[in-house]
């Protein structure tokens, strides 16, 4: 029988400008990151600088959680069955919140002002609160589950202390507030990176990566047990860090470090079984993706050995650029044909191939565009060569362009078909 | 009963199948439908079209739904 609360999920399928509007923006702040490469490429000299700062900003929340965000509006109703109330309006509130949020913080940051960073504070507690909340309230009406569902609520756990924790660290800078900033930033890319994106990776890949990429699916314990065990870690950890027990809080580290590890290997595993005689575009992109988050955990784990600045940089370039930015831009290729699939579908009229609406050449150049900026990125860091730097900027300007174009082209087509069919039934057309 | 496997097709093969195979049913008529996952955005154009659906998730994972025309 159908579970309790599923009429909830699919009769409020949110409209879909609610995650398009994200996916469109996300590429600009792209573009911006390249930007600053291409003209400050001294921002890579360490990670503290104020152009590190911005730049790491403008791609894990301008990039990542941009996508994430409104990928969150689609999963929620499609994944979990639970809709978010009122959701064509909220995602139009919390992008503009968002939008502006991140703008004031990379300028802030960039230029190390107080009152800028203020704003950028103020506007991206009031888009992540409303945003929690309003994904809360819908999965509030669905049973707690396992798998997907249980693990986007704690990602969604996992991003909001992150989030509260960069909100303090902003307003320390802004305000002077006397807490302890070191442990803060620590447990802030803990939370960041592991407890919100790599929780929603890990929930959205039980299912995404099985269904698109055509394997069998995550061993049934690494579902039931791999998100639980990480925020528990990593609530552990936190509280060892805070009250400064070095040997406890490297043990939790190490416990983290293991977990990570297990999920990519057996991403690996798992993805290496697919059922596909060819590798599509958008697999080749996600293996790269889970390729550099492992080189990047062995960056961050020789850190522990070896004081070079460089290998945070580099461990930063590989997690965040090869890595998230890699299996996003792997999903976003899937996914948003797919959504203007459906929502065509859903309204009755007999929709293109999902090959027409994204061709597979635009998913093959992405690759392509993406690999080789990787490629010249971690070349400059290892190097320290200002031209490189200048050189990876202008590729990732091109690259997310490119992103733009495509996504851009899929929406493009949405409408033209919309325009051109009249409103039919699918099943009469069939 | 005709039954639909639509057990590791990628999206929207089996959604595209579905709607193929309901559209030559008699009123009353059933099919089977197998996947991985359940499909709630297919149960909104059902629903939408008046077909009933029941389903039940198997002992193995697999989800079965059986759907009847209007």
């Amino acid at each position: 029988m159908m579970p309790a609360g599923a009429a909830l999920g699919y009769d409020a399928t949110p409209p879909i400008s609610a995650p398009l509007r994200y996916f469109l923006t996300a590429p600009f702040f792209g573009m911006l990151a390249g930007l600053l490469l291409l003209i400050s490429p001294d921002v890579l000299v360490s990670r503290w600088t104020p152009g590190a700062l911005a730049l790491t900003h403008l791609a894990t929340l301008g990039f990542m959680v941009m996508v994430m965000v409104g990928a969150l509006f689609q999963i929620l109703p499609v994944v979990c069955g639970a809709a978010i109330p009122m959701a064509g309006r909220i995602a139009l509130a919390v992008h503009l919140l968002l939008v502006g949020g991140t703008v004031a913080l990379a300028t802030g940051l960039y230029k190390m002002s107080p009152p800028i960073l203020t704003v950028a504070a103020a506007l991206l507690g009031m888009a992540l609160s409303v945003f929690l909340l309003s994904a809360m309230i819908g999965l509030s009406k669905v049973g707690s589950g396992t798998g997907s569902q249980r693990d986007v609520r704690l990602a969604l756990i996992g991003l909001g202390v992150a989030a509260l924790l960069g909100l303090s660290l902003a307003l320390t800078r802004a305000q002077g507030l006397p807490l302890p900033m070191f442990s803060m930033l620590q447990l802030h890319l803990g939370w960041a990176l592991l407890g919100g994106a790599g929780l929603l990776l890990a929930a959205t890949s039980w299912i995404v990566v099985p269904m698109f990429q055509i394997t069998p699916s995550y061993p049934r314990a690494m579902i039931r047990f791999w998100a639980l065990s990480c925020t528990g870690a990593l609530t552990l950890w936190s509280i060892s860090v805070l009250l400064e027990w070095k040997i406890l809080s490297l043990i939790l580290l190490g416990l983290i470090v293991a977990l990570t590890a297990l999920f990519l290997f057996t991403t690996l595993v798992v993805i290496g079984k697919t059922r596909r005689s060819h590798p599509d575009a958008s697999y080749r992109l996600f293996r790269l993706g889970i390729w550099s988050l492992i080189a990047g955990l062995v960056c961050l784990l020789s850190t522990l050995v070896s004081d070079a600045p460089m290998l945070r940089i580099l461990a930063g370039v590989l997690i965040i650029y090869g890595g998230f930015v890699s299996v996003i831009e792997a999903m976003l290729y899937k996914i948003v044909p797919f959504l203007a699939w459906l929502h065509l579908t859903q309204s009755g009229i007999k929709a293109p191939n999902v090959r027409q609406l994204q061709p597979e050449d635009g998913t093959r150049n992405q690759l392509r565009i993406h690999t080789v900026a990787l490629v010249i990125l971690l070349m400059a860091v290892l190097l320290g060569n200002d031209w490189l730097t200048r050189l990876a900027g202008a590729a990732i300007v091109i690259e997310f362009g490119w992103l733009f174009f495509n996504m851009h082209g899929v929406l493009s087509a949405y409408r033209k078909t919309r325009t051109d069919s009249p409103a039919r039934r699918y099943s009469s057309a069939a | 009963m005709k039954t639909i496997d639509g057990r590791g097709l990628e999206p929207p093969k089996p959604f595209e199948l579905v709607m193929e195979g309901i559209a030559d049913l008699e009123s009353g008529d059933s099919i089977k439908l197998l996947l991985d996952r359940m499909p709630w955005p297919l149960f909104r154009v059902l629903d939408r079209d008046g077909y009933r659906h029941n389903e039940t998730i198997r002992e193995d994972g697999v989800v079965e739904i059986e759907i009847t025309a209007p």
